[in-house]
């Protein structure tokens, strides 16, 4: 189905829980809900659109908040469901119930953001090291990376 | 006088030197048949036509450090190397290329001594899996249970199918079987089926593909090896390449009739039997991939064994009717 | 008696570390531990520190085999971003140099999966056939691996009659390799007999674990991000979305020797109908503020790049998903209940490129400064939980 028939039917199925529509280009579909909401959305699109295909989970930090997008794979085409949780406060749920594929991504979304995903059956880091220190969170905008001065054996320094 | 001779034989003729300079020799034939059937070239450069290769690798493999696990049992896991060596060259003075004189019996040509080599040839297995099993390594110790579950499977067809043949020669003497044939070339079309199950279960014996389970390098690391580096490697290495020989070895003389005619042409038809023989491992090796090892054994079981029995009960037919 | 065989992260069936803990009993796997992150180096902190065009550079080194992919999925995406469209010319020989890239990274899979199984012969012939794709490449970029062919709006370099004409030569004598590769993997007993039945993985586990490319291919999910998402050119290609039914390793490799098959279609296409003009047009510094999603088939399966820009000349946000880490919870599930000696194959019928998977974040180690390769925690124990496995059709068809 079309963009347009696919927007059609999404608000037609969830109404009000879908805050926002939008088809900026040629089969991209971006949709935004809002955190509670977000479980019973991804169920209703896996059963009645058949978007059984998460691509990846993306997390953006805007400053006050931050943004996560699940980019779901379609033939043809892709739809993106965008969330957002405050700075102070982030919590997400799960999605690994209905998709269990989405393990990684929200592991990676722990380390990354310092996001806390409620009902992961697996929390631990996925990409730091074991002796990372706490409250490193890399991806943060405020985060940054201080590269020691290069020691040349020897030579000028 | 007999002393010095004996001498001569364990470490010169058909001991230990004959046996090393033959075996890489072997190997740097292996070698090249298995390159050029691959569209590679092989060893090229050590030596003329890169025979000396094999020799360069042993050389350079005594002179590398020798590490031995801190956890293993030191002297197994030294005296292995030496053991095995020295018990696949013993079978390798077994073998009836020096002019015999069949009427006597010697220490290396007496009734009942093809049995004597096929024991000598299955006790490596053995050392292998005390390696893997010294080793105290998890490949190692995984290696050493797939030697032995391969035992299971080709010990029987092999022996099967080579005491065939000697059955029909009426002797355990490898001296009389190769003469026996001689003799009557066109019996040996008779143990055809028995030379086919024969190559196949020398080449499980042997360890190369499709049967090189044991020290498979993208699966286990390095197998049963995994933690022999230096001067034990180079015996073990050597220890291969030995049991190749000898293996070709008993093959020639049971099924391709042996190495009669004298001292020049008996050695000349050793090595030109011996060659064929590995030929064929080398072409075996080349056309297939590695097989599992519970494969090997229902295979083995499923077809070698029963193949091998065939050849037997031919051979009693043909016995009891003709002969 | 069970215990415990580590596979990596440094083992010889293994092109890139990472860690596969196998809790074994016998020669059966009962459980495994999969480590991630040896290759870890930071890519995507460090593009939004970079400009757009600096950028192609560094996706283009997310890894060796797919460099094309990543920097031509990045360069797609950015190019969306600053609305410019690159000339018909430009578009062909980009999509050119995937499909060669395809055809390489196919071959090289091939020999490898000959490898890991113990068929050198075949490593060795396919291998040697990969030498012909290589000198392709070489003569069109330069390189054998890494092309540096893409830029914003277009390609960096053009062809003229008589490489044209080699390239077509080339996929010939290819061709005809790839029939005769194909009759030998499906008739060598042995092979097949180690291919077949091995790491299944059922239609419903594969959407449940959400896997991509010939791994879920040979499952029977018809999903090719050249048919679902045909970006400029592959709407006009003809070409056919390939798929087997059997669900174990035979199949994934039955799926990636029909690929090569279409892609010699491809490329013979773009070659006739390579039209005249310029190969690239002129892109801006900057972007306005926008977002974009660009998704590209790579050989390894769909690669999916989200890239958000903030109107100066760096990007605001970079992110890759690489097809390899989309398939390791399916890898999880092919590994149990198999042979220790079929953990290579399972393993290399993913293709894995272990390097694109993780990329995501800078790593380096604060306290010395030089870059280190650091240990990733566990990912999942899942040793107590068994899955039925459907019956798989074990004697399969090949059908071209």
């Amino acid at each position: 189905m079309t963009d347009a028939e696919k927007i059609e039917k999404i608000k037609r199925l969830l109404g009000d829980k879908i805050l926002e529509a939008s088809n900026p280009a040629v089969r991209r579909v971006f949709l935004t809900v809002a955190v509670k909401d977000l479980v019973a959305v991804v169920e209703t699109l896996k059963k009645e659109l058949g978007l059984w295909f998460i691509c990846t989970v993306s997390g953006l930090d805007k400053g006050d908040a931050y943004e996560i997008i699940y980019h779901f794979g379609d033939t043809p085409g892709n739809v993106n469901v965008r969330t957002r949780i405050p700075k102070s406060d982030p919590h997400l749920p799960s999605l690994c119930a209905i998709i269990p594929g989405n393990i990684l991504y929200e592991r990676e979304l722990q380390d990354m953001f310092g996001i806390v995903v409620d009902g992961l059956p697996d929390p631990r880091p996925l990409l730091m090291p074991d002796d990372w220190p706490a409250g490193q969170y890399p991806l943060r905008k405020d985060w940054k990376f201080d590269r020691p001065q290069e020691i040349i054996p020897g030579g000028k320094s | 006088m007999a002393a010095v001779k004996t001498l001569l034989y364990l470490l010169v003729y058909p001991g230990l030197i004959f046996l090393f300079v033959y075996s890489t020799f072997c190997e740097w034939f292996d070698r090249k048949i298995y390159a050029r059937l691959q569209n590679r070239m092989g060893p090229t450069h050590t030596g003329r036509f890169g025979l000396l290769q094999p020799v360069a690798d042993f050389f350079k493999l005594m002179a590398k450090e020798d590490i031995v696990p801190t956890r293993a049992d030191k002297t197994i896991f030294t005296l292995l190397p030496i053991f095995g060596l020295a018990v696949v060259a013993t079978a390798g003075m077994l073998l009836p290329v020096w002019h015999f004189d069949p009427a006597v019996s010697s220490f290396n040509s007496f009734q009942g001594d093809i049995i004597v080599l096929l024991y000598l040839l299955s006790l490596p297995t053995l050392v292998f899996f005390l390696a893997g099993w010294a080793s105290t390594n998890a490949f190692s110790i995984i290696g050493g249970t797939r030697v032995l579950t391969m035992l299971f499977g080709y010990e029987v067809p092999l022996f099967l199918s080579v005491l065939s043949p000697a059955l029909l020669a009426g002797s355990w003497r490898l001296v009389d079987i190769a003469r026996f044939y001689q003799a009557r070339p066109s019996l040996l079309l008779l143990n055809v089926i028995g030379f086919v199950v024969a190559i196949v279960c020398v080449q499980a014996k042997l360890e190369r593909t499709p049967f090189d389970i044991p020290h498979a390098e993208t699966e286990i690391v390095g197998g049963t090896f995994t933690e022999y580096s230096g001067k034990k490697l180079a015996f073990f290495r050597l220890m291969t390449d030995i049991e190749m020989v000898v293996s070709a070895g008993l093959i020639a003389a049971v099924f391709l009739g042996g190495f009669g005619g004298g001292l020049v042409l008996g050695f000349l038809q050793f090595v030109v039997k011996t060659l064929a023989v590995i030929f064929l491992l080398s072409l075996i090796r080349a056309m297939s991939s590695r097989i599992r090892v519970d494969q090997v054994v229902s295979v083995a079981w499923k077809y070698l064994a029963p193949l091998a029995v065939l050849q037997l009960l031919v051979v009693i037919l043909i016995k009891g009717l003709v002969l | 008696m069970k215990f415990q065989i580590p596979i990596g992260p440094q083992h010889p069936a293994l092109k890139e570390p990472i860690s596969l803990r196998m809790t074994v009993e016998g020669e059966v796997i009962k459980g495994v531990d999969i480590r991630l992150g040896y290759n870890h180096r930071g890519m995507e902190k460090l593009a939004e520190e970079k400009s757009w065009i600096q950028n192609i550079y560094l996706t283009e080194r997310i890894c060796g085999i797919c460099s094309h992919s990543h920097s031509t999925c990045y360069v797609q995406g950015v190019e969306k971003l600053m609305e410019i469209e690159p000339p018909r010319r430009g578009l062909y020989l980009r999509y050119l140099v995937s499909e060669l890239e395809r055809i390489h990274s196919h071959l090289l899979w091939l020999g490898v999966a000959g490898h890991e199984a113990g068929f050198d012969s075949f490593f060795m012939y396919t291998w040697r056939d990969r030498e012909v794709v290589m000198d392709l490449l070489e003569m069109i970029s330069g390189n054998r691996v890494h092309y540096a062919i893409n830029t914003l709006g277009g390609v960096r370099r053009d062809i003229d009659e008589a490489q044209r004409q080699k390239i077509l030569d080339g996929v010939a004598v290819l061709r005809a390799r790839s029939e005769y590769y194909f009759k030998i993997g499906a008739n060598e007993p042995t092979f097949v007999g180690r291919l077949a039945g091995v790491g299944p993985l059922t239609k419903q586990e594969a959407i449940d674990n959400c896997a991509v490319g010939p791994v879920a291919r040979a499952s029977g999910i018809a999903r090719d991000v050249r048919k679902d998402d045909p970006h400029a050119f592959y709407d006009e290609a003809p070409f056919d979305v390939c798929t087997a039914d059997s669900c174990d390793v035979l199949g994934r490799t039955v799926v990636r020797i029909k690929e090569l098959f279409e892609c010699y279609r491809i490329i013979e296409f773009i070659l006739k109908n390579l039209p005249a003009g310029p190969v690239a047009v002129r892109a801006p510094r900057r972007a306005k503020p926008n977002e974009v999603v660009s998704r590209y088939e790579a050989p390894r399966g769909e690669n999916i790049h989200y890239i958000v820009s903030n109107g100066t000349e760096k990007p605001e946000r970079l992110k890759v998903r690489a097809p390899t880490l989309a398939n390791y919870p399916a890898t999880v599930v092919m590994l149990r209940q198999g042979f220790i000696a079929d953990i290579p194959l399972i393993f290399a019928a993913i293709d894995p490129c272990i390097c694109c998977a993780e990329r995501t974040v800078e790593l380096v180690n604060a306290r010395s400064g030089e870059e280190k390769t650091v240990r990733f925690s566990e990912l999942r124990r899942l040793a107590d939980e068994r899955f039925k496995r459907q019956t798989v059709k074990r004697n399969v068809e090949w059908p071209l």
